[in-house]
């Protein structure tokens, strides 16, 4: 009777579940498919073509004694770690700053000069920056004019530098939409809050790290997560710009494992990495919901 | 009195400071762009002395093809994530029917799963459909993987709408896809406006998989032909330069028309955790 009932029902229903048919399709080929294939694959020598083999966590086991895998994470570790004290402290002083001033005019003409670079495309910003460090470049034509030519040097093609290099693009790091998230933050700061505490004596500095800071720090939290998730799993960079060298001196997990697939046509192992990063990701974003949520809706906005 | 001005007239200098150095780069980018090459090595940082647009014309000829390619498989990926995700989305929120909650964290989930797990065996699947070197390479995985997010968002906007603008359509006799053609696409069109913002640049940047799916010169986008046109025109700066600017310009001129909606979007604390 039960089961006559949902078979009803689902009959019922039937136009519904067709028009979900062209989503399910593209999910199932392009998403679930792939995804299962990935960490099922990551168990097996597989060549993308015909060849494959079982063999268990070899591919694990391997990746941990490969020593260009060892300087991979060393440098996303680099470049994590660096993310995030760049992120969480440029734009916020810049959100700051603007958020500081009297004058609302110039406040509102700061802050669209600081959000026009988010109209030029990733690719032409990354490619400027590799004119920046070439040879010929900008930075090398700035120090020789300053009587620093002795510093000069192929910034992208010295081991020493590639990767300081690779952390300084954006330099100063004022990104449109973390700045934008940083002052939407300190704009709903209710205001009572800065006027009781001058009452008390308070100095704008006092304010900005027991009022300022301590309110925002959902914000804060956000733009942190969200940057070491994009930092772990991105290699746009490298492959625009190192393609992970000199050498490895900016290999990174996303970049070996792009390498492994398409340069050496080890997809087996190219997907055991894969499985490797969604693992990280997945551990960080569970860390990141348990130990952000509580402390942050204190306060309110209205 | 004092102390104040100093203190506003150190803030103005530290911003003004920091926005010449976030903005320079992109000055130095346009107008070195009309510059020849004499002019370029010999006056290096300086405006130009003379504006050459024939830099432009040079640059136009090798990139037009990009920004053509560019632009049908981003807005055909716009469309069809923004059809789909819509009538999806206003589908689990305002209809109940067996197996909705499961299959609709089936979806949310995928949320979870980052493009580093799937780039390989995509590749493989898009390969084996024989679709390498064709523009659908590109624009079936984008719409696949674009409606995730986008069914999210308009999910939970779908389901904050009252009740009653979908009874009274019931009433009248309309059907499930009249009540989506005349209600909840009418309701919905800033944030469907928001979702197209979001994946025609997103798309328009991507980089990665049409680099690995199409190798075909005259049908790849703009990332992966500007990479092409980069090391071509190495050395001849002036173009190189205007063509950089000139693959920007869809992107500058969508922004202009909505970065206004974009930001306040942001400032009005959308985004929060």
């Amino acid at each position: 009777m039960k089961r006559s009932s949902l078979l009803n029902s689902v009959y019922k229903n039937k136009f519904i579940y067709l028009s979900l048919v062209p989503t399910f399709a593209l999910l199932l080929t392009f998403n679930y498919y792939p995804a299962i294939n990935a960490l099922y694959h990551s168990l097996f020598e597989w060549d993308g073509i015909g060849y494959e083999k079982f063999i268990g966590i070899k591919n694990f086991v391997n990746l941990f004694k490969d020593p260009v895998f060892i300087i991979a994470l060393r440098n996303v570790s680099i470049l994590a770690i660096s993310g995030v004290i760049i992120s969480i402290t440029f734009p916020l002083l810049a959100a700051e700053l603007t958020f500081n001033l009297r004058n609302l005019k110039m406040q509102y003409l700061y802050r669209t000069m600081f959000v026009v670079p988010m109209v030029v495309p990733g690719i032409v910003v990354l490619l400027l920056w590799g004119f920046i460090y070439r040879p010929d470049g900008l930075l090398n034509n700035f120090l020789t004019i300053l009587g620093l030519g002795s510093l000069t040097r192929p910034w992208l093609g010295d081991f020493n530098t590639a990767l300081f290099a690779l952390i300084f693009i954006g330099f100063p790091w004022i990104g449109s939409f973390n700045y934008l998230i940083y002052l939407a933050g300190l704009q709903s700061i209710n205001k009572e809050l800065f006027e009781s505490s001058i009452i008390d004596g308070a100095t704008r500095l006092q304010q900005i790290f027991y009022i300022d800071i301590p309110m925002i720090l959902g914000q804060i939290k956000l733009i942190l997560i969200l940057t070491i998730i994009g930092v772990m799993q991105g290699y746009t960079t490298q492959v625009v710009l190192t393609q992970g060298g000199p050498g490895y001196s900016t290999m990174v997990p996303g970049m070996y494992m792009y390498n492994s697939a398409f340069l050496y046509y080890r997809m087996g192992y190219g997907c055991a990495i894969g499985t490797f990063l969604f693992g990280v990701i997945l551990f960080l974003t569970i860390v990141s919901r348990r130990y952000i949520q509580a402390p942050i809706e204190f306060g309110g906005t209205k | 009195m004092n102390r104040f001005y100093i203190g506003e007239i150190f803030k103005h200098l530290s911003i003004i400071v920091l926005i010449l150095l976030t903005l320079y780069p992109f000055f130095f980018l346009l107008i070195s762009s009309v510059k020849s090459h004499e002019e370029f090595t010999h006056n290096f940082l300086g405006l130009p002395q003379l504006i050459r647009w024939a830099n432009y014309t040079a640059a136009w000829k090798a990139v037009r093809q990009y920004i053509y390619n560019s632009l049908i498989m981003s807005s055909l990926t716009v469309v069809m994530v923004v059809f789909l995700s819509s009538y999806v989305g206003y589908i689990f929120a305002r209809y109940k029917f067996p197996g909705r909650e499961f299959l609709f964290y089936a979806i949310i989930s995928l949320l979870m799963i980052p493009g580093a797990l799937t780039l390989i065996p995509t590749f493989i699947i898009v390969k084996n459909l024989g679709l390498l070197n064709t523009r659908w390479a590109c624009i079936l995985p984008w719409t696949s993987g674009g409606q995730i997010f986008a069914i999210f968002v308009i999910h939970s906007f779908m389901s904050s709408l009252p009740e009653e603008l979908f009874e009274a359509a019931r009433v009248d006799g309309a059907g499930i896809f009249q009540i989506y053609v005349k209600i909840a696409v009418p309701l919905s069109y800033p944030t469907l406006v928001t979702i197209a913002i979001m994946h025609f640049v997103g798309t328009w940047n991507d980089i990665i998989w049409p680099l690995v799916t199409i190798t075909k010169p005259e049908l790849r986008p703009v990332t992966v032909g500007i990479m092409a046109f980069n090391s071509a025109y190495y050395q001849n700066y002036g173009p190189l330069f205007a063509g950089y600017i000139l693959a920007s310009v869809p992107l500058i001129i969508l922004f202009i028309f909505t970065m206004r909606f974009y930001i306040q979007g942001l400032l009005s604390g959308a985004i929060k955790m």
